[in-house]
């Protein structure tokens, strides 16, 4: 469901991968947080929603014209290589020396990108994309999802170019969107940015592939949230540096500070 | 114009709505969300001597009328609140209580020395019911001498005013209560969460890291309305209610069962304009009920003679 939001008060800039809080109904506690997938010419926010439970039920629910409550926009987005800047890191990585050691840059090659997206993670990548190919970066498209029904392929940019997987095989390739990804981007250059949004499973396979190609790599994760606006400790994830919130410290995450989830290294509880 | 101000434990809030300690972070997080003149005073995040990680996420749970939230006391440590949070908190147009939780009399004596000498802190709360830290014997809360130690530690470290916090889930809370009383509190926040738990029955697995969880919201609002209705009978020092507060109405409730003032915890989640909506309530229902100021309320339920104190601003 794509929802077209007209804000009373605008937001002056969105960075790709912030979200918006958004209030569904005093019948549930919490808000529902949902990337911000679009921004109209005319300032309006465009929400891309999977429906799940009560809260997307209800949203799907509203009639045109009704109102809504929001916060936004929240949290620290993805950061944009830049097409003219031959060879520059990203600023995340720049600032985070274990990134920028690990990542071989070809030097004098203009910077590219792969966005992957899996399933309703498309929603956080599609302003994403939408900015890279308006700065003019060569950038590569991975959407996967389990049916070819579930595709969002078509609410990209640029959704010709898009390389779909799914996990029946009824359209595209047969398999996991990273599984896609990891076939396909032998030939891109190290000194590709990958992108992801998706399940954690997919992202976590998706930093293991990027890490094996010296690819600097960009993640954006989903929480539980109550305040989404690091006031309250709930929606953390475990990094290298300890527990850091998704609302403010995220929800894009460099993919080398991310602890898998699963792993050994997860912080004890104490 | 009635007169929203309010005395607690010889504080003068700016209204009776204080925001719950762990629910607004330092403060700073609601920069620009929430209309701070119009809030009592703000719990900070409960601090202990050191940082903590706090419990394996997920850390949270919805419930009917409620949440479940299993944080476990993370927090960035004594040394980090000082050196930071506090002056911060510090900056906002309302009172600074700095809620502080330690494992002993000692701990507790420490914190509330450093925490308390500086200019921010505007009183202390003494958070010895949090249900998310595990403790060998039997937990504080529930444990009148242990928390009449903890009190009688932290009243000799500090004159700032203590608020002492309690657990519903206490037996015998009353005696609690008077214990915390008789070692020299100055108010009781009645009360903190109720232990629960959720399951995911697709997964099968508990919803929340930890298994259990605190129950906040509305699902809780009975239960602690009711234990400040008899603590208010048997304790002498002002109660501030907490539980599930999320309009006017229920806030007047906690006033009429004998608090003094409350706070909003949960309610913050799904709005934080719920402060401006209550205290345009509070400012409205005033008004219809001919109340000058709003200590008019506090045990009113009770059909007892309260005279209206009027606040030295007067
Ligand atoms: C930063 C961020 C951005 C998001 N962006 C989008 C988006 O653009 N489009 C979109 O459709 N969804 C997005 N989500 C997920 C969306 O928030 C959840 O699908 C929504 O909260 C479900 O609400 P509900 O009341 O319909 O379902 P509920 O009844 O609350 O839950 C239904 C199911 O969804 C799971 N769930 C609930 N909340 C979350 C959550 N916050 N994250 C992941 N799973 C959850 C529950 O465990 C349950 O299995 C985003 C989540 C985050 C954290
Ligand atoms: C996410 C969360 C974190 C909390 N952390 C603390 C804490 O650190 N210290 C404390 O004394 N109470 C803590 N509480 C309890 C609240 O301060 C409050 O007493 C309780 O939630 C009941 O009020 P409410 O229903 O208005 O939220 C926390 C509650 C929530 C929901
Ligand atoms: S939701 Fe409260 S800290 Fe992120």
């Amino acid at each position: 469901m794509l929802l077209t939001c007209r804000l009373l008060t605008q937001f002056e800039t969105v960075e790709p991968g912030q979200f918006v809080h958004v209030d569904t109904g005093p019948e549930r506690t919490f808000r529902r947080p949902f990337s911000v997938a679009g921004v109209t010419p005319a300032g309006e926010v465009e929400l891309l929603i999977e429906l799940r439970g009560g809260g997307t039920r209800a949203l799907a629910e509203l009639p045109v014209g009704a109102s809504l409550t929001m916060m936004g926009p929240l949290g620290r987005g993805f950061t944009l290589v830049d097409a003219r800047a031959a060879g520059a890191p990203s600023r995340a990585a720049e600032s985070d020396p274990r990134a920028a050691g690990a990542a071989p840059r070809a030097a004098g090659a203009a910077p590219r990108a792969a966005v992957v997206a899996g399933g309703i993670g498309v929603a956080g990548v599609r302003l994403l994309a939408q900015r890279l190919f308006e700065s003019g970066v060569d950038t590569s498209l991975f959407v996967g999802a389990r049916t070819a029904d579930a595709l969002l392929d078509a609410t990209l940019p640029e959704p010709d170019a898009v390389r779909v997987a799914t996990d029946d095989g009824s359209r595209g390739f047969h398999g996991t969107v990273c599984d896609l990804f990891t076939a396909e981007s032998v030939d891109l250059p190290g000194n590709t940015t990958v992108y992801g949004c998706g399940p954690r499973a997919m992202l976590d396979a998706l930093a293991v592939v990027a890490g094996e190609r010296g690819m600097a790599c960009e993640l954006s994760l989903e929480e539980m949230m109550a305040c989404g606006v690091g006031a309250c400790r709930g929606c953390v994830v475990s990094t290298v540096d300890g527990y850091r919130t998704v609302c403010k410290d995220g929800p894009v995450f460099n993919a080398s500070v991310l602890v898998p989830e699963g792993s050994a290294m997860e912080v004890a509880g104490g | 114009m009635v007169d929203l101000s309010i005395t607690v434990a010889g504080l003068k809030l700016a209204t009776p709505l204080m925001l719950a300690s762990g629910t607004v972070g330092y403060g700073p997080e609601y920069d620009g969300l929430i209309d701070f003149t119009r809030v009592g005073a703000i719990v900070t995040k409960t601090v202990t001597p050191r940082p903590r990680a706090g419990n394996t996420p997920p850390r949270l749970a919805e419930t009917r009328g409620g949440m479940l939230n299993s944080i476990g006391l993370e927090n960035v440590g004594l040394d980090g609140f000082l050196s930071e949070k506090l002056a911060e908190a510090g900056r906002l147009p309302t009172l600074v209580i700095a809620s502080v939780a330690g494992e002993t009399p000692d701990e507790f004596a420490s914190l509330c020395e450093a925490v308390g000498e500086r200019g921010e802190t505007a009183g202390l709360e003494l958070n010895v019911s949090c249900p998310n830290v595990k403790r060998a014997r039997r937990p504080l809360w529930a444990d009148p001498d242990g928390v009449a130690a903890v009190v009688t530690a932290a009243r000799r470290a500090t004159d700032k005013p203590l608020f002492l916090k309690l657990s519903p889930n206490a037996a015998d809370v009353r005696s609690v209560a008077e214990a915390g009383e008789a070692a020299g509190a100055d108010a009781l926040v009645v009360a903190n969460t109720l232990p629960g738990m959720r399951i995911d029955v697709t997964t099968r697995a508990p919803m929340l890291g930890n298994r259990f969880g605190g129950l906040s919201g509305p699902a809780l609002l009975p239960v602690n309305l009711a234990l400040v209705w008899k603590l208010s009978d048997s304790v002498g020092i002002p109660i501030v209610g907490s539980g599930g507060i999320e309009r006017t109405e229920d806030a007047l409730e906690y006033m009429m069962a004998g608090a003094s003032a409350f706070q909003v915890g949960t309610a913050l989640f799904r709005s934080p304009s719920v402060v401006d909506q209550i205290v345009d309530g509070l400012a409205k229902h005033a008004v219809t009920d001919g109340i000058n100021c709003l200590s008019g309320y506090t045990g009113a339920a009770k059909e007892v003679e309260t005279p209206c104190q009027r606040t030295r601003a007067d």
